[in-house]
């Protein structure tokens, strides 16, 4: 280990403090007793936490984003496994193109798919619902389990399967008990940042939730349009701690740089 | 007849040919090694017999059986991979249990054959170790276990002792050698030492661009190699140009640099004489040279020698007897059995 210059400690001291100084300002505020937002504040109080409870919307749009997040990020695995291992191991014509199509949602500004799919869902009379929803997550948060699902798909030796093949496993055996196994890793972290991406998307979003399939950031962005009262803020710290407790749970069963990269350490 | 047979088998990726038209045949039993370089078409050869790589023309014998449309999962071979391809998430058990699980085989029959296969490779004890807490050469015996443990009907190894370290290689060399013969599995090895293919094979097939150059014993393709590439891939050679001169009274003579012998070779012009350096012997007449390095190797001398045909290089026994020192005028002399001469193609 090399230690660090004093620049560089600098720069690293600045930029956490700035990555988490908003954060820990909002979590700050959500405790306030005063009825605007406001720092330094005088007291403790949980009265905004107890708000929360006065406003069932936010509880209904907080599910919305949970059942929405895995549910899209669920389907996008299913179909970027088999994506990501026909685009790890066969040269065929039009590979970079498909590999392309995939990735392309990342390229394309959300707010300009929010008024496509809009559009699009009026079309087919299902603007408004949980489907339309459904379908336009799927597309945005494809490109992020596919990168993650591909890294662990091509760093993996395939005479392990060869061998396995050699030993009279099947197809469907193969893929069950050596592939899968092999590529979890990728999975895991590929499905917790696509959840993560679809929990987090309100610019497309916006354009879709009807009252009723409202997901969480929607309905805070809405609300910041007519009040402006510490209840978001309390409404933040409490994502923001379940957020936490979400990474802890994680990095004891997985270990947390395996999930956030992709790659198993098993030759550890 | 033949156990395994390869007939005209052809392997083209795009327009390069990876394997030309080879043919082998190989006996029950048999340990033979496909020794050549890297991209010599010796690792796509043992895939196409594994079924992992189609063929491009050819047909595949196993037994009498054509292979060609027999899938890989049912060819019944064990194979052992560089990498060892060890199931990183199971145990040593699981892993060689996985091949008797495919096949069906009942749980206390499968426990006693996984346990039998570990203790032959002297692992006994280590059945719920994972990959990762044992060593290489442990990694090693795990996939060789798992491979013998089908009694597959070939055991393919595909340069499976190249990531060991030299020691531990010579012992798994020994212990590899002993198991086959023991089982009497027919072995095909992949490899580019020489020394790994002469000590464990019945038979060398020395592989070069694709084709066969040599199929032989190790002492044959050592002691008569059929080509250049065979003489100088196969150990340390001298290769001197000279000269066949037919004579009138119908003896022909070879000339190397001021050094003249009879011959019984029928080629004539220039020639490129080959001899293994320990087939050189130091002599009153011969090739006249000087001594300019002499190196110390312990059971043997290494000189490098400066002669009118170039530098020769010649291994003596350390038999006790004193040695030349560098500086020293010294004359080289073979018997004329120990040479490989063949044309010299760049001057003819």
């Amino acid at each position: 280990m090399s230690k660090n210059g004093f620049i560089s400690l600098l720069f690293h001291t600045l930029f956490v403090t700035f990555m988490l100084a908003p954060i820990i300002v909002v979590c700050l505020v959500a405790f306030t007793p005063e009825g605007y937002l406001s720092l330094p504040t005088n007291g403790f109080s949980l009265r905004w936490f107890e708000a929360i409870g006065r406003y069932p919307e936010f509880i209904r749009a907080f599910w919305v984003s949970i059942g929405l997040g895995a549910l899209s990020s669920t389907i996008v695995l299913a179909f970027a496994v088999p994506a990501a291992l026909g685009l790890a191991r066969y040269q065929f014509r039009g590979r970079d193109a498909i590999s392309a199509l995939l990735l392309s949602p990342l390229m394309i500004p959300h707010v300009v798919l929010g008024i496509a799919f809009l559009r699009f869902f009026t079309q087919f009379g299902l603007s408004g619902t949980f489907a339309a929803l459904l379908i336009a997550h799927i597309v945005v948060i494809f490109p992020f389990a596919l990168r993650l699902t591909l890294s662990s798909a091509t760093g993996m030796d395939r005479s392990i399967e060869q061998a396995a093949i050699s030993l009279g496993a099947r197809d469907w055996v193969v893929f069950r008990r050596v592939t899968l196994p092999l590529i979890m890793p990728g999975l895991i972290s590929g499905w917790a940042l696509a959840f993560i991406q679809s929990f987090d998307e309100v610019t497309m979003t916006v354009f879709l939730a009807a009252p009723g399939t409202e997901t969480l950031p929607v309905r805070m962005f809405l609300y910041i349009q007519d009040n402006i009262d510490p209840l978001v803020t309390s409404v933040s710290a409490s994502v923001i701690a379940i957020t936490v407790l979400a990474l802890i749970i994680l990095d004891r069963m997985f270990g947390l740089e395996h999930v956030l990269t992709g790659h198993s350490d098993r030759t550890k | 007849m033949a156990f395994l047979e390869l007939q005209n088998v052809t392997k083209t990726f795009g327009d390069h040919t990876a394997v030309n038209a080879i043919n082998l045949t190989v006996q029950k039993g048999e340990f033979v090694s496909l020794l050549g370089p890297s991209g010599c078409g010796k690792t796509t050869t043992l895939q196409m017999i594994a079924g992992f790589v189609p063929l491009t023309e050819g047909i595949i014998r196993l037994d009498g059986r054509d292979l060609s449309n027999v899938k890989p999962a049912e060819r019944g071979l064990g194979i052992v991979f560089q990498s060892y391809a060890l199931f990183p998430h199971m145990t040593a058990a699981q892993n060689v249990a996985f091949g008797l699980e495919m096949r069906s085989i009942p749980r206390s029959d499968r426990d006693q054959r996984v346990r039998d296969a570990l203790a032959l490779v002297g692992l006994a004890g280590y059945e719920e170790r994972f990959p990762r807490r044992m060593s290489g050469g442990q990694q090693q015996r795990v996939a060789l276990a798992r491979a013998l443990v089908i009694r597959p009907q070939i055991l393919l190894l595909d340069e499976p002792l190249s990531n060991l370290d030299a020691k531990l290689r010579e012992e798994m060399q020994i212990e590899l050698r002993q198991i086959q013969r023991n089982l009497g599995t027919t072995t095909i090895l992949v490899t580019h030492d020489q020394h790994e293919a002469m000590a464990l094979s019945d038979r060398i097939v020395v592989m070069n661009k694709g084709v066969i150059e040599q199929i032989g014993s190790p002492q044959d393709t050592y002691q008569s190699p059929a080509s250049a590439f065979v003489a100088s891939f196969l150990g340390k050679t001298n290769a001197f140009e000279g000269e066949v001169q037919a004579s009138r009274d119908g003896i022909s003579r070879i000339l190397v640099g001021e050094y003249i012998y009879n011959t019984a070779v029928h080629i004539k012009g220039a020639v490129i004489i080959s001899i293994r350096p320990e087939r050189v012997s130091f002599a009153a007449t011969g090739l006249r040279g000087t001594v300019r390095t002499r190196i110390f190797q312990g059971n043997h001398w290494l000189f490098q020698i400066e002669t009118s045909a170039g530098i020769a290089t010649v291994i003596r026994q350390n038999d006790g007897t004193s040695m030349p020192e560098e500086g020293h005028d010294v004359h080289l002399a073979w018997r004329e059995e120990d040479t490989f001469v063949r044309t010299n193609g760049k001057v003819g």
